[in-house]
């Protein structure tokens, strides 16, 4: 067993190369503002329709509503997930995870691991699945989910999604009070140094100058291009701007300007544009005819 | 393996604490129901399951299904033979049909005559062929809350599957389940024991699961549990905060019953009791520990493990909970800055429901409602605390602790209402405003807290009814069941002489021109609606349907004072003197159904049974209310079975429909008023009178 991985970059190389070496797509962050690693392409369009696909990356995702101005050691406008997809999802995929903390240095030996119950829910995506919160010692760290539903539509084969908590595993394995004092580098420049200006700057944004017409004109705005691209058969444009849509949707909210009723309206009209991309990725996919189902995605060992 | 022995063992992934339960309960009994359809019983049944697997062991199982015998019915004698005693066709086709010789064949003697039979042996099936057919069916069809598919579309089912063990007398049980074919290995801890292992027995199963430190028997690995708990709970000179359902989510998150014994910094101590339980239960499945009702600064959970050799787990779990109470002081400190009425602002913005209004505009109609019910009991000055309650009562909804931890709405309120020194009636009256929640919880424990809990309720019950929005099957989002059934039980325990038609009335008109149905619409609904509830409630009690039915029927405007009048009835009726009464009842019931009202008039009454009738029923009225104003209904009840005999005796002596208009009208008169009288705690013609008992009963007199 190696040494118990307790910085920052350790976790994401750990975790990247694992997660290579059992065959998947080493992927980069989708360069969008993104709420979830689900909400990556590479996730929400791949895991539809019958090709095989297995992919793992970090993807930086924003929670503006989350934001605290640097001042909460547990929250954060923005935090790090390390995204992994396996489609279909391997039988022994749990015995695959329970490798992969392993192989971050974490002695399952004397720890205590759990999976609770915790299903997953996007509403304007208009996708579910089953699964758990995975927990280590009473600290969740991964989100184990079998993907349902996505766009809408039921999937077949199955993928199963695991989304590390990149900040919450560092912290917990080093025992920090505090986000911010976690290693970023072992040993060197922490989290703090790295992302608190961020977390500051940007709480002010979304709380105090986010200009409440100009998000709603441009909610507007990238709607009416995504339906054009959607249009025009061009699916991978047409639900970048959904993305943004949705990220639109998200600072609005955190600055309190959505109501309820609105919110309901406005969710499902990002919930409509992802239903609209999700049908027109399957069928853009089948014109192509699944290439990667004779291809074969490289399977784990 | 012992003969007559089934080993059943399903290893999936970890199946949802909730469900265990209820699906290890399923699965016994369709089992055990299955085989007992086939005439295979067993002797014994045991069950267990861990997070990981649900299993079953049946135990004196017979090797094989008894063997029966059918009869089967061929052609009429006349038909087989011909006259000369031959076989027909139809005789040996229908013997070759069954295998057999027309030798072999019988005659059956049947109400169309003699006909040719066929005794057709059946052979029980072998137990382990029966069991290959209903495990995997059984198995399959489990119920679940929630389902899910995995790889290529595998399932439905819970969880992914992963082995199944299916022995009967040490043989595998030839079957599969969704691609897993049955076998004889399992395997244990996923990371501690993960290699798989053949099993033999049931015995053999059990051994090498204890081995691994397994406990698969859910009642053993709870007392095993409570019992470390305990043990660690006198090492810290403590004993644990009781809470059975948290003892019971803990045996089921665990296959190896390990306990982890925590501390938390005892600054956190200032934190109030509720929010200290509260986020330890909610958060960490975790139990405080109290002496001498003041808590310890330490916690006890589950772990799935026997030990914690580097102590990691023991220190995750304090880091876990400190941040977690950290979060909670923040939120009680930040809470403590405004006081409960400097919240009301806050109140504007907060949604009730869409078309009723914020909270703020409830608040304002439940303490008007709370006014109308302290009117209604005839309070004056004793008004003041509750209206004061009302004012204060959802302002909590505001805090960031509710907000946190939602169960702790009321309490929470409560609290604050405590410490800013508010009385002791108020602050009780918010802390308790959500009681009862559950049929085990108590009612609100004042007076005051029991108005509050009232008026809030029937404000979201007229509310919700006013939109349309009734309950239906079993879709009951909003909760309206459970407010109802509240509303009832608190009347019932309080003893409030309170009209809900009145209080719902009044309800109507607070919501102005909000709602979209008539108030004379919300009131038709809902009162069936609470009728239903008091039903419920009082049949739990063990009082007869028909008893609650005909006391409801002469008015539910005092649920107190019904329920005297049921509890009444249920006891007179036990005499054996009560039936005259009901059938005496029905009687009159019968003759003036169609007839308009009429007058009485004393100078009419011409035969001496029908005077002697009306002097009875004149003391009788005397009676009753005498009975009433002292509110015993039974003496009242025992009166009017008294009164039976006079009344039957002018049933046989006198003619109610005499020819003579006057006499017949002046005799239909005294029956009316005698109805009223007789009616006017229950409405008798409700009880249903038995068949059996009604022949038993040596009577002329005819029931209609």
């Amino acid at each position: 067993m190696s040494k118990e991985m307790k910085s920052f970059q350790e976790l994401i190389l750990g975790l990247s190369e694992f997660w290579a070496e059992q065959g998947c797509v080493l992927q980069q962050p989708y360069d969008l503002e993104v709420g979830a690693g689900t909400m990556h392409p590479d996730t929400f369009l791949r895991s539809l329709g019958p090709e095989p696909w297995n992919v793992a990356y970090v993807q930086p995702s924003r929670r503006p509503a989350d934001a605290r101005y640097g001042e909460n050691p547990f929250r954060l406008g923005k935090h790090y997930q390390f995204q992994v997809i396996l489609k279909p999802a391997p039988k022994d995929v749990q015995r695959l995870y329970i490798n992969s903390l392993e192989a971050l240095g974490i002695d399952l030996k004397v720890h205590d691991l759990r999976f609770e119950e915790d299903n997953w829910e996007a509403p304007t995506l208009g996708a579910w699945g089953v699964g758990w919160q995975v927990m280590l010692d009473g600290m969740e760290i991964t989100q184990f989910t079998y993907f349902q539903q996505a766009g809408g539509m039921d999937l077949e084969p199955i993928s199963v999604e695991l989304t590390y908590g990149l900040e919450r595993i560092t912290m917990f394995l080093s025992l920090s009070r505090s986000v911010y004092d976690i290693d970023w580098v072992p040993g060197g420049v922490d989290y703090g140094q790295v992302r608190h200006q961020d977390e500051l700057e940007f709480s002010r944004y979304y709380f105090e100058l986010a200009d409440v017409d100009f998000l709603k004109t441009q909610f507007d705005g990238f709607e009416r291009e995504s339906q054009k691209c959607l249009e025009a058969g061009v699916v991978l444009p047409a639900y970048e701007f959904a993305l943004k849509c949705s990220h639109a949707f998200n600072v609005l909210d955190s600055r309190g300007a959505v109501s309820v009723t609105e919110r309901v309206e406005l969710i499902k009209r990002v919930r409509n544009l992802a239903v609209g991309c999700a049908e027109a990725f399957v069928e853009s996919r089948e014109q192509l005819g699944f290439p990667l189902l004779e291809q074969g995605a490289p399977r784990h060992a | 393996m012992p003969d007559g022995e089934l080993l059943l063992e399903v290893r999936c992934e970890e199946i949802p604490a909730r469900m265990l339960e209820p699906a290890i309960r399923q699965l016994a009994s369709r089992l055990f129901e299955d085989l007992l359809a086939c005439k295979l019983s067993p002797a014994e049944v045991q069950t267990g399951f861990t997070p990981r697997r649900l299993m079953v062991l049946l135990k004196g199982l017979p090797e094989r299904e008894p063997d029966r015998s059918e009869t089967k019915m061929g052609p009429p004698v006349a038909a087989a033979f011909d006259k000369a005693g031959e076989p027909t066709a139809a005789a040996s086709g229908f013997a070759k049909k069954c295998g057999l010789e027309v030798e072999d064949l019988e005659r059956v003697e049947t109400e169309k005559g003699e006909y040719v039979a066929a005794e057709h042996k059946i052979e029980g099936r072998p137990t382990i062929e029966v069991l290959s057919q209903i495990v995997p069916r059984i198995l399959g069809d489990l119920d679940w809350a929630k389902t899910m598919r995995w790889g290529s579309g595998d399932g439905p089912w819970v969880r992914p599957v992963h082995s199944l063990v299916a022995l009967f007398g040490g043989e595998v049980v030839p079957c599969e389940l969704f691609g897993v074919a049955a076998g004889n290995t399992t395997s244990g801890h996923p990371v501690l024991s993960p290699q798989e292992f053949e099993v033999k027995s049931g015995a053999d199963y059990r051994r090498k699961m204890a081995r691994r430190g397994i406990e698969v028997r859910f009642e053993a690995r709870k007392k095993k549990l409570l019992e470390k708990m305990s043990e660690a709970a006198d090492g810290l000179g403590g004993e644990l905060v009781k809470d059975a359902a948290l003892l019971d989510k803990l045996a089921s998150i665990c296959g190896i019953p390990g306990v982890i014994v925590g501390r938390f910094d005892a600054t956190f101590l200032t934190l109030p009791r509720e929010v200290l339980i509260t986020s330890l239960r909610d958060h960490q499945s975790a139990f405080t520990l109290e002496s001498d009702g003041k808590l310890l600064s330490c916690f006890l959970t589950v772990m799935d493990r026997p030990d914690d050799p580097a102590g990691r787990v023991q220190a995750g779990n304090e880091w876990v909970v400190e941040a977690r109470l950290a979060d909670a002081k923040f939120f009680y400190e930040e809470d403590k800055k405004s006081s409960l009425a400097d919240r009301r602002v806050g109140l504007d913005q907060l949604i009730f429901h869409a078309r009723l209004g914020s909270y703020a505009d409830k608040t304002a109609r439940i303490t008007e409602l709370s006014e109308v019910l302290c009117q209604a009991l005839g309070w004056d000055k004793e008004q003041e605390p509750v209206i004061q309650a009302a004012k204060l009562l959802k302002l909590d909804l505001t805090t960031e602790m509710v907000k946190e931890f939602t169960s702790l709405q009321g309490v929470m309120g409560g609290i604050y209402a405590r410490e800013e020194g508010l009385t002791e009636p108020v602050w009780q009256a918010i802390y308790d405003q959500y009681l009862p929640a559950s049929t085990d919880d108590p009612i609100p424990r004042s007076p005051e807290g029991q108005l509050t809990a009232i008026a809030d309720r029937v404000d979201t019950l007229v509310g919700i009814f006013g939109l349309g929005l009734i309950p239906t099957g079993s879709r009951d989002p909003f909760g309206l069941r459970r407010a109802a059934q509240a509303v009832v039980r608190i009347l019932l325990e309080g003893k409030l002489p309170i009209d809900l038609d009145l209080v719902a009335a009044q309800a109507v008109l607070l919501y102005g021109d909000r709602l979209k149905k008539s108030g004379e619409e919300i009131l038709t609904s809902l009162r069936p609606f609470f009728h239903d509830r008091v039903r419920y409630l009082l049949g739990l009690e063990g009082y007869d349907y028909d008893s609650i039915e005909a006391a409801l029927a002469v008015g539910s405007s005092n649920l107190p004072d019904l329920r005297l009048r049921v509890d009444a009835l249920h006891r007179a009726r036990q005499e054996s003197d009560f039936l005259a009464v009901v059938l005496a009842a029905k009687r009159i019931a019968n003759i003036i159904k169609e007839a308009p009202e009429q007058t009485f008039r004393e100078d009419l009454l011409k035969e001496e049974a029908e005077k002697k009738l009306y002097q009875a029923s004149h003391q009788l009225r005397t009676e009753i209310e005498g009975a009433e104003a002292a509110g015993d209904y039974e003496l009242g009840f025992r009166k009017i079975a008294e009164f039976a005999d006079v009344l039957d005796e002018f049933f046989v002596k006198v003619l109610v429909m005499d020819e003579n208009r006057d006499l017949r009208f002046n005799r239909i008169a005294l029956l009316q008023s005698i109805h009223r009288t007789i009616s006017r705690a229950a409405r008798l013609t409700e009880i249903v009178v038995d068949k059996a008992e009604l022949r038993g009963r040596n009577t002329e007199m005819q029931v209609d």
